[in-house]
């Protein structure tokens, strides 16, 4: 089933510029006919420096942004009927990038069931729900905390509850861990992992750090507006120069197996991790 | 430094006080303020003085925390002092210089005044210390429901609440840090007059409310996310349940009030009560 | 001119029952010109040691020399202090406040009270070595892109002319071109300026590139310090404290214990091609 699909988006939008004949009306596209599918368990990762339209991807898919052109829909609804919203918002969780700008209450438990409680649903429901979220992102101990209090890990995970209590289909992690530690990061990232695997919440993560790009089922690659690259994380990474070009990194192991292949080396292109390279230069050797 | 300032000065025991409702509390503590201003005579505020302290007693909360809030607001207990007793014309004048005299009356009404605020403010702490902000602010959204046919946004305001409470730790630290960011820049906020020190915060107050209406916008998308659309449908989880103890206190409130009328009438009677 | 740190602690909320040992003990020197790399999880006390350097925390106990002189001796002369010592922030861009982009960077340098000319050479050349175009010059700073932001507020320290330029994670939030942008900028001030620079940051592969020396803090204390070559190869050690190496430095790890003769200080994609090429080629030989 699909989960997401997109065919011909299009979002433009007016900016104004300042100039010396007074001010100028310029139209803007920040997306240019995308299309793609996602479909239902799977983990899709949105890559693309800064500015490449991959944030405004993502309102689109929670009916934050209405398309200009094209459609999209999420589990079949068209996310331009307005009757939908609210449906498409509750199939369609979303997670943004600051942890201190989406937590509503002054206590995690009531936060989580700030979602449940706008649907309207039963109290007793709400507090199950509550309880099962906060287990599921492993913060039971947090219940009655207030949430200045949390690390910026802990913070982004509660969110992640917030939108578990809703029980989604599909979740967009809008930049989750862009303003974390290498620890909340960590943490941030198994929980999505686990969600995914264990839940079978389709995960859309827009993001724009590699190392959690490669632990995507498939990767969608934002440029300008435009996909410009679209494939497992492995066919995605191998392109090393391409990525660059976008103004992307690849993981330091990869880049130097790209190196390598260049020296005339015969090793894997699409070397992800640690492992992959010492497996590979081990059978280089064995095979010398 | 400026994280240092605590708000929201619930404290957390487990008391039959505390576990009273929040709407309970409310409005025992409405009525509380009303009576204070219905007693003319110093036994009225003797029998008042007697219920707080015996409330508080009850509350288990150290009487130290209940008087801190008098500190805060010792300049206007001062000030009310001094306009009671130079300003209040009376027959008894012991003593005039210029519009200012002191007369016995005012004597009288400068001390009731004084006893006046502070059994407000320990009175009201008595609320804030012993009730949750969420208690509070639910308990408020209950109450102004009622009011809600002419016009009195009560789910907004109580919403309102809930984000200021939420977000006053976060402005704090983020005051903290754009202070010590600017002092790293050689700002100085200490020195100057008047003029220059009220300058030197504009390095601080720019950032900060720029940081806010960003952080109002995230927050208004991430709600919106979250499908609120005002609290029409909305439910609650946890729902307020009005239990015996409630009613029990209710019922001692009602003694107070007419021990409250009781006596007032009882000063016109018996005027040496003063 | 130096720094010399000696038997720093810091105890945030003394007396309190909140009390929290943040820096226990720390003795360190950092020398002219030096480029350092600061690292540690969050709370390990890396922020609290530079908020002392600058001056705007006063230690506990212990004491910060600057040229053999307390920092606190005159208070007089703390401005100074922070002068000679810049600091900025983490996510420096949110203190940014002034109308356009030249005036919120000779904010620092007016407040110096140096000479017009003097901080309009200042503001010139902070913004150059950050790559900020003159275009730029009268925008607002609110019109830029994120990782121009960052630059200005960069710029806006840089301007005091300090000697010692202390940078807080300069690169969170930012994708790799603003990243790459900002590292660039610091790289030519140390080069051209001859600055000293602290660099703090949680990336391993930028800490990497960049600096001569590391300081590792763990649990309010000075753990480890070496040239990244003497650190990165402490793959365990640096695990044991959240911490982690650069990616490169695991394979060699890795493949030392396959029985490899091959070197651990190896921790750049550079330096990873060069040995792994003279490895496959001692073999094939």
């Amino acid at each position: 089933m699909k989960m997401v699909k997109a065919e011909g988006l299009t979002y433009e939008y007016i900016k104004l510029l300042e100039t010396d004949h007074g001010t100028e009306e310029e139209k803007v596209a920040a997306l240019k006919a995308v299309d793609l599918e996602i479909q239902k368990g799977e983990f899709v990762v949105v890559l693309g420096h800064n500015g490449s339209g991959k944030s405004t991807f993502a309102k689109h898919i929670n009916a934050l942004l209405e398309p200009t052109g094209g459609t999209l829909w999420v589990k079949g609804m068209d996310t331009k009927n307005g009757e939908l919203v609210w449906d498409i918002r509750q199939t369609a969780g979303m997670v943004f990038q600051n942890p201190d700008n989406q937590l509503v209450a002054t206590v995690v438990e009531e936060d989580i069931a700030f979602g449940p409680e706008n649907m309207g649903i039963a109290p007793e429901e709400i507090r199950r729900r509550v309880d099962e979220a906060l287990a599921t992102v492993r913060m039971e101990k947090y219940a009655k905390h207030t949430p200045s209090k949390l690390s910026g890990g802990q913070k982004q995970r509660i969110a992640i509850a917030g939108v578990l209590a809703m029980k989604p289909d599909c979740i967009v992690l809008d930049e989750p861990t862009a303003m974390l530690d290498p620890v909340g990061r960590k943490e941030v990232m198994e929980t999505i992992e686990r969600l995914n695997k264990e839940e079978g919440i389709t995960i859309i993560l827009i993001t724009h750090y590699m190392d959690e790009a490669v632990r995507g089922d498939r990767v969608y690659v934002i440029d300008d507006g435009e996909v410009v690259m679209e494939g497992k994380p492995k066919e995605i990474f191998s392109q090393v120069e391409r990525l660059q070009k976008y103004g992307l990194d690849v993981p330091q192991v990869t880049e130097v197996a790209h190196l390598l292949r260049k020296e005339g080396i015969d090793v894997p292109a699409d070397i992800l991790t640690v492992e992959e390279m010492v497996g590979a230069l081990c059978q280089l050797k064995l095979t010398i | 430094m400026i994280r240092d300032i605590t708000i929201g000065q619930f404290y957390p025991v487990d008391s039959p006080i505390h576990r009273l409702d929040a709407r309970v509390k409310l409005t025992m503590t409405f009525i509380y303020i009303i009576t204070l201003f219905m007693i003319n005579s110093f036994v009225g505020y003797l029998f008042v003085i007697a219920a707080l302290m015996a409330e508080i007693q009850v509350s288990k909360v150290p009487l130290k925390f209940m008087l801190k809030g008098i500190r805060s607001i010792m300049i206007i207990i001062f000030f009310t002092a001094f306009i009671n007793l130079f300003m209040t014309r009376g027959e008894h004048i012991l003593w005039q210089w210029g519009f200012l005299s002191l007369t016995v009356e005012g004597i009288m009404l400068a001390i009731k005044m004084c006893i006046r605020l502070v059994l407000l403010i320990v009175g009201s702490s008595v609320l804030t210390l012993t009730t949750t902000p969420i208690q509070l602010t639910d308990g408020i959204e209950y109450m102004l429901r009622p009011f809600k046919k002419i016009g009195v946004p009560a789910h907004e305001i109580a919403m309102m609440m809930t984000i200021a409470l939420r977000f006053i730790p976060t402005l704090l630290d983020e005051t903290d840090k754009i202070m010590k960011a600017q002092q790293a820049r050689g700002a100085d906020f200490d020195t100057g007059n008047l003029m220059q020190k009220a300058k030197s915060l504009i390095p601080i107050l720019v950032p900060l409310f720029i940081s806010a209406f960003r952080r109002a916008e995230e927050l208004a998308m991430a709600m919106e996310a979250r499908c609120y659309h005002g609290d029409e449908n909305r439910t609650r989880m946890n729902r307020m349940y009005m239990q015996k103890r409630d009613y029990h206190a209710f019922v001692l409130g009602l003694i107070y009030i007419v021990a409250i009328i009781g006596l007032r009438y009882a000063s016109n009677i018996f005027p040496f009560l003063i | 001119m130096s720094i010399k740190i000696n038997h720093l602690t810091y105890i945030y909320n003394l007396g309190t029952a909140f009390e929290k040992r943040a820096l226990d003990d720390v003795s360190l020197e950092i020398k002219q010109g030096e480029f350092i790399g600061l690292i540690g999880h969050t709370g390990s006390g890396k922020s609290t040691l530079i908020q002392h350097l600058n001056g705007i925390i006063t230690p506990t106990q212990g004491e910060i020399l600057l040229d053999e002189e307390n920092i606190h001796r005159d208070k007089a002369k703390l401005k100074e202090v922070r002068r000679r010592i810049g600091l900025a922030f983490q996510y420096p861009e949110y203190q940014l406040f002034e109308m356009t982009v030249y005036k919120d960077v000779a904010f620092g340098p007016t407040n110096m009270q140096l000479s017009k000319e003097e901080i309009h050479a200042n503001v010139i050349s902070a913004l150059e070595t950050v790559g900020i175009a003159p275009e730029l010059y009268e925008k607002s700073p609110f019109e830029l892109s994120g990782g121009q932001k960052r630059r200005v507020a960069i710029a806006g320290v840089l301007a005091m002319n300090p000697e010692i330029l202390i940078l807080d994670e300069p690169t969170a939030g930012l994708d790799p071109k603003g990243r790459d942008e900002i590292l660039q900028a610091i790289k030519r001030l140390h080069e051209e300026r001859g600055i000293t620079v602290i660099l703090v940051s949680h990336s391993m592969e930028d800490v990497a590139k960049l600096v001569d020396r590391i300081i590792v803090m763990h649990e309010g204390k000075a753990a480890m310090t070496g040239t990244p070559k003497e650190v990165f190869c402490h793959v365990k050690e640096l695990e044991a404290m959240g911490l982690a190496a650069p990616q490169v430095s695991y394979v060699f790890a890795a493949l030392k214990e396959k029985g490899f003769d091959v070197p651990l200080d190896v921790y750049t994609v550079e330096e990873a091609k060069k040995v792994l090429i003279n490895l496959v080629k001692q073999v094939s030989v």
